[in-house]
């Protein structure tokens, strides 16, 4: 059954500590939704949560009509109708492969005895590990003892799948190959899912929406792209991906300004006087050789300080003349230039991003 | 610097003491310092008896080593099988002791000064052990627990069924007072005697000074062994203890001392035996221990009867020494340890 | 540690080691044990098993070792996962108590036991009789179930550091996950958390039978009052003059044999499985609220350390200052007499406790040298055949104390080497007793250095000695202290091998403490006892102290 989760207002103290506060979510049946930020933004905190584990201090969730966690009460973790898939797997070491996965069977009672060892080997088909049956964790490898701890969360065919950093422990061949792997899998049963990560890669690839954490706080949630495009805090801006961040004030209601640079931005109703960051992707920065044309918005000299050849792209250091302003340039490879090269820097309106400055 | 300041000390004292003959054992004991009593003299009597000595002696310490007379053999004899000397006097409670270590030639003929006067009993025909002491086996009761008039007056009396998991007794296998009591008994009741009181639930202890403690904490209200002398002395520091002779007879046991042929310090063992047959410690043994000894000059606490009003029963030392064995054996047979 | 060739040194020490401690006592011993008049002979193994007092003691002792075994895990295990995996209150305190528990001899416990339960004049009978105005006893600790408990309760230390050890290492993930797909409290600790502690239990009572087995000092305290034997108090008997030797080593040899059978089904039981706990990063560990099961859990682990600490320490101090310790304590009662007594009119008090020092510190010292050298070339594969270093510094585990004893004292009381009379032969058993307890703290050591560590100082241009030196040995030094503390806390509470090999000039504490209690002296064995035991925390606390760690190693 499908399920939809709610997250109404959610605060977690340790002592003075808040670990997390007023966290409000909406995760809707069948969707996945990554909760990511930096080690100790509290987005664990929020899963073991969810899973019951601990009790909020403020705040409700809810699961479909079955409010589940509140500050009096607390539906314990086997009683959710979860499964969660562990960063350290938490495969029991004196189970065989089979006995892992079958153990989530036994406490359903709409799954007949019978049943279960055909649908414990119909699982170990889906993630690739027939014939492993007997073996004990101890025996796999790191890839392998993941899929069994996917397996094993899987088989019971929860309401909601809940993911702790499942992939952290893995190489960066496999955490990329996994990655598609947990999209499918996904696909394949729909589930509700919450997915904790650190890596805003991954996020991004796994997730239908990305909820960011800052220090306890949802910073924000939406797409991977409206995150990247439009992100509403420097701290979103920077976490996502690789950003400059140019620290302005206004000058009208679309225009900024640090001392002689004039930029205009994506903005309508920026006060005169008041302070603004500028967030612009490297790659959105054009360049170009030959004279700076004088006709359209944002274009600037600039000096090459350094550039860096990474396959795909260039990587370029460029400083607009006048200005103490260098900006990260991720330019295709076509463009070659070498350090000291003047060139004509363009920054798109669009893809500078008005941020409020940081509290 | 500290010998040599010993040293005047002590020839100054050496000086102060006229008796000559006493003169050349002191300082041939001073040289060597020490003397080691295997004793089975209960622990505070023993460490009683070495301080008086020590006080009277300065220079040579004595070393006691209390434990129970059958522990004294063993100690004696698992030693010498290593080759390991290092008992002077050794003294135990079990007379059968002194025939076989005669036997085997591991005793000094040595007579401590004045001990020719003792009666029979207490010496050796040839001179090679004699009694320090005596006592005589009895039963005891805590007053709190049994009135005079319920408490057992005979052997056999211990045998009614109202005693039953109310005794202790000590252990022959550890004891030589026990052991010579036990033969001592079974000649006169029979070994039946024994066996029926096996059957009392009797708690066993080891030594024959425990009983005394037993019976005065009230673990167990009634002793059937232990030297009197342990019960008079818990008695008179206030224990709830009393001591009943029984009519058909107590057994005696005198308790026989010796030096060792290999005594490391052969010359500080003479000394100390001689002042334990002293008319001085053999009074402290009568006085404060409430022991019996053979000196004839001893007085005796008028709270005790005299071995003269007591029906003694005695023991054949070389009988002891055979059947030692055999009366360990049946105890434990009779006891269950 | 290539370049360092230790291989010769090594090999000659273990060897050297194994003749000493091992080969030659055993060889002894089996030599003595078919030994007749006329050559070989079977005759003392029939004389010994023919002997109904002797097959009545074995009963005894079977049935003593097993009832501890599982008495010392029905206490050990709770307690382990209250203070490992609970928010119990006070688990600070809780564990100081239980190492008190570990510190103390059992004889010394037992002692205090006679007194607090003896049927009639016990403390604890006395209090029942006045609260409940009944005549009969509540307690006896003269039987066998009362020695079965009083030996348990210094036994149960073993399990709780061992399956407090192994609770640290399950990840509460692992239980967490069964709660996530629908197991409850109670089929969780069923199905994940027991079968992961199982082989921690198996080997904790296996730990305790052999302890049981062992043990000398309270079936003597206890049992023989009550008339019954054990094998170890029968082996002792045997010493009696005349002494039978030859039958003390017939009854020896099953005894080790049994042991070591046992320590044979300990490695079947743990089986394949390797019980590695699996995962990435080393999960962490989540303490389960106990709510309204708080205090009764409190309770419950007040009431096991009142048995094991608080009441016998009680009653012991008490009897240290009273008159007669029996009676009411009272001003008439009071008194400093039993410590002058001991202390200065005691003439056996100075040398014992002399002896005992010197014993503790050269065993510990030379010990968990040895221990952390063996440990340290088995563990770093340097040399040829590092697997039997580590199967001879373990084999003692296999001799029970007692036979030990026997074996030594047949081996060291004739040529070529006569050690009997010295304090050299109570040194031998001690090492040998105490080396697999000393190799297996300092292997734990060693395994949690990883050699990478000493190889980034060879890399970085330092000679092998300087890399022991200044790498390895800092990094195990608290390892290695832990392991100085376990043997001197062993040496210590030593009483089943001492007891034999002890001579009237080489006298341990454990032995005058003994020797006490067969004469009723319990006045001055209460001041010994306390004496010994403010001394053996103050060592252990000097340690602790330097090292800054709890040794007992079952952290919060």
């Amino acid at each position: 059954m499908k399920a939809d989760v709610r997250l109404v207002g959610l605060g977690k103290r340790y002592g003075a500590v808040g670990a997390v506060e007023g966290f409000s979510l909406d995760v809707a049946a069948g969707e996945l939704v990554s909760l990511l930020g930096p080690s100790g933004c509290g987005k664990t905190t929020t899963l073991r949560l969810v899973a019951g584990f601990i009790t909020p201090d403020d705040g409700e969730i809810w699961v479909g009509d079955r409010r589940l966690s509140s500050r009096d009460a607390v539906v314990p973790p086997e009683r959710r109708r979860m499964a969660m898939i562990f960063q350290s797997y938490a495969l029991w070491p004196h189970l065989t492969v089979a006995q892992n996965v079958a153990y989530g069977l036994r406490f359903k009672s709409d799954v007949p005895r019978s049943d279960r060892d055909r649908r414990v080997a119909e699982m170990l088909r889906v993630v690739q590990l027939a014939g492993l049956e007997h073996r004990y964790p101890g025996e796999l490898s790191g890839g392998q003892q993941q899929r069994v701890a996917v397996a094993r969360a899987l088989v019971v065919e929860p309401d909601i799948l809940l993911l702790d950093e499942p992939l952290s422990n893995l190489d960066a061949n496999l955490r990329e190959e996994m990655r598609f792997e947990i999209r499918r899998l996904h696909e394949a049963f729909g589930i509700t899912t919450l997915y904790v990560t650190h890596d805003q890669a991954e996020a991004m690839v796994i997730s239908d929406r990305v909820a960011v954490l800052e220090r306890g706080r949802l910073a924000q949630v939406g797409r991977a792209e409206d995150l990247f495009r439009r992100p509403r805090s420097r701290f979103v801006a920077e976490f996502i991906g690789k950003t400059n961040i140019i620290d302005a004030v206004a000058t009208g209601p679309d225009t900024v300004a640090r001392a002689a640079l004039r930029l205009r931005v994506d903005a309508k109703d920026l006060t005169a006087g008041a302070p603004v960051l500028v967030s612009v992707r490297p790659h959105e920065i054009e360049l170009s050789t030959g004279p700076v044309p004088r006709t359209p918005d944002n274009a600037f000299a600039g000096v090459v300080r350094r550039a860096s050849y990474v396959g795909t792209a260039v990587d370029y250091q460029v400083t607009l003349a006048g200005t103490d302003v260098t900006l990260r340039v991720t330019a295709p490879v076509t463009v070659r230039l070498a350090a000291g090269d003047t060139v004509a820097v363009r920054l798109d309106p669009a893809a500078c991003v008005a941020l409020p400055p940081a509290p | 610097m500290k010998r040599l300041l010993a040293g005047a000390l002590l020839a100054s004292l050496a000086a102060a003491v006229p008796v000559a003959a006493q003169d050349a054992h002191l300082e041939a004991a001073r040289k060597e310092g020490k003397v080691v009593w295997y004793t089975s003299l209960a622990l505070s009597t023993a460490e009683k008896v070495a301080k008086l000595f020590e006080a009277k002696f300065a220079g040579v310490k004595v070393e006691v080593q209390r434990t129970g007379s059958q522990r004294i053999l063993q100690r004696v004899m698992q030693e010498l099988g290593a080759n390991i000397k290092n008992v002077d006097v050794i003294h135990t409670s079990d007379a059968g002791h002194y025939v076989l270590l005669k036997d085997k030639k591991l005793l000094m003929a040595y007579t401590p000064a004045g001990a020719e006067r003792f009666p029979p009993g207490f010496k050796d025909r040839d001179g090679f052990h004699y009694g320090l002491r005596a006592t005589v086996n009895v039963i005891a009761y805590n007053t709190k627990a049994v009135s005079a008039s319920d408490a057992p007056k005979t052997w056999k009396d211990l045998l009614a069924p109202r005693w039953k998991g109310k005794l202790v007794t000590a252990h022959p296998g550890y004891s030589g007072v026990i052991a010579t009591h036990v033969l001592a008994l079974s000649h006169l009741l029979g070994w039946d005697f024994f066996k029926a009181l096996g059957q009392q639930s009797v708690m066993i202890v080891q030594s024959a000074v425990d009983p005394a403690g037993v019976v005065a904490s009230g673990e167990r209200p009634v002793a059937v062994d232990g030297g009197d002398y342990t019960f008079y002395q818990s008695k008179k520091a206030g224990n709830p203890v009393e001591v009943v002779y029984p009519k058909e007879g107590v057994p005696l046991v005198v308790s026989p001392t010796a030096i060792a042929a290999f005594a490391p310090h052969p010359n500080a063992a003479k000394l100390f035996t001689d002042f334990t047959f002293s008319r001085e410690v053999q009074q402290v043994l009568a006085d404060t221990e409430g022991l019996y000894t053979g000196h004839p000059d001893v007085t005796y606490p008028s709270d005790k009867p005299k071995l003269s009003e007591l029906k003694l029963l005695t023991v054949d030392p070389a009988e002891l020494e055979k059947r030692g064995e055999e009366i360990k054996r049946r105890f434990v047979e009779f006891f269950g340890a | 540690m290539r370049g360092l060739d230790l291989s010769l040194p090594v090999w000659a020490l273990a060897t050297l080691l194994l003749l000493a401690l091992i080969g030659l006592p055993i060889g002894w011993l089996v030599a003595l044990s078919v030994t007749g008049e006329h050559g070989l002979t079977l005759a003392h193994y029939v004389d010994a098993f023919r002997s109904v007092a002797l097959r009545r003691a074995l009963w005894n002792t079977v049935v003593m070792a097993f009832w501890v075994g599982v008495l010392s895990v029905a206490i050990g295990a709770p307690l382990a996962w209250l203070t490992a995996r609970t928010d119990l209150p006070g688990r600070r305190l809780l564990r100081a108590l239980v190492m008190a528990s570990f510190v103390t001899p059992p004889f010394l416990g037992a002692v205090a036991w006679v007194m607090l339960a003896g049927p009639n004049a016990g403390v604890l009978n006395k209090l029942w009789r006045s609260l409940t105005g009944r005549e009969a006893a509540l307690l006896d600790i003269f039987t066998m179930p009362g020695l079965i408990f009083v030996v348990a309760i210094y036994t149960f230390p073993y399990v709780y550091v061992m399956i407090g050890n192994t609770l640290e290492l399950v990840a509460s993930d692992l239980e967490e996950a069964a709660a996530v797909l629908g197991a409850g409290r109670l089929t969780t600790a069923r199905t994940i958390t027991l079968p992961l502690v199982a082989p921690a239990i198996v080997s904790g009572f296996i730990v305790s039978v052999l302890q049981a087995l062992a043990l000398f000092g309270s079936p003597a305290i206890l049992a023989l009052p009550a008339g019954f034997h054990t094998l170890t108090t029968q082996v002792w008997g045997m010493f009696q003059y005349p002494p039978r030797i030859e039958t003390a080593a017939a009854v020896s040899l099953p005894l080790l044999v049994a042991t070591a059978l046992l320590l044979m089904l300990q490695r079947r039981l743990l089986g394949r499985r390797g019980y590695a706990v699996v995962g990435g990063k080393g999960g962490t560990r989540r303490r389960l609220a106990l709510r309204a099961w708080r205090y009764p859990a409190l309770l419950g682990c007040f009431v096991v350390m009142a048995c094991a600490v608080l009441l016998p320490y009680g009653v012991l101090a008490r009897t240290a200052f009273s008159r007669a310790w029996a009676q009411p304590l009272t001003w008439d009662n009071l008194t400093l007499r039993n410590w002058t007594f001991t202390f200065f009119e005691y003439s056996a008090t100075r040398s014992a406790i002399v002896n005992t020092l010197e014993l503790g510190l050269l065993t510990a010292s030379v010990g968990a040298g040895l221990a952390a050298l063996l440990a340290y070339v088995a563990r770093r594969r340097t040399i040829v055949g590092h697997q039997l270093v580590g199967f001879v510094a373990l084999a003692p585990i296999a001799i029970p104390g007692v036979v030990l004893a026997v074996a030594l004292f047949i081996a060291y009381t004739r040529p070529p080497l006569i050690l009997y009379g010295t304090l050299w032969i109570l040194f031998v058993a001690y090492v040998t007793k105490e080396m697999p307890v000393g190799y297996a703290q300092c292997d734990a050591t060693f395994r949690t250095i990883p050699a990478e560590l000493e190889e980034a100082g060879r890399i970085l241009g330092a000679r092998p000695l300087r890399v022991l030196g200044e790498i390895t040995a800092p990094l195990a030094r608290s390892g290695i202290i832990a392991a100085w503390c376990f043997i001197f806390i062993g040496v210590i509470r030593e009483l089943s091998a001492s007891i034999i090999l002890f001579t009237a000039s080489t006298k341990v504490m454990s032995v005058v403490i003994f020797d006490l209690k067969e004469e009723g002296q319990f006045g001055a064995i209460a001041v010994l006892g306390l004496f010994m035991i403010v001394m053996t925390f103050g060592v252990v606390l000097l340690m602790e102290r330097v090292l800054g760690r709890d040794f007992l190693g079952v952290r919060e």
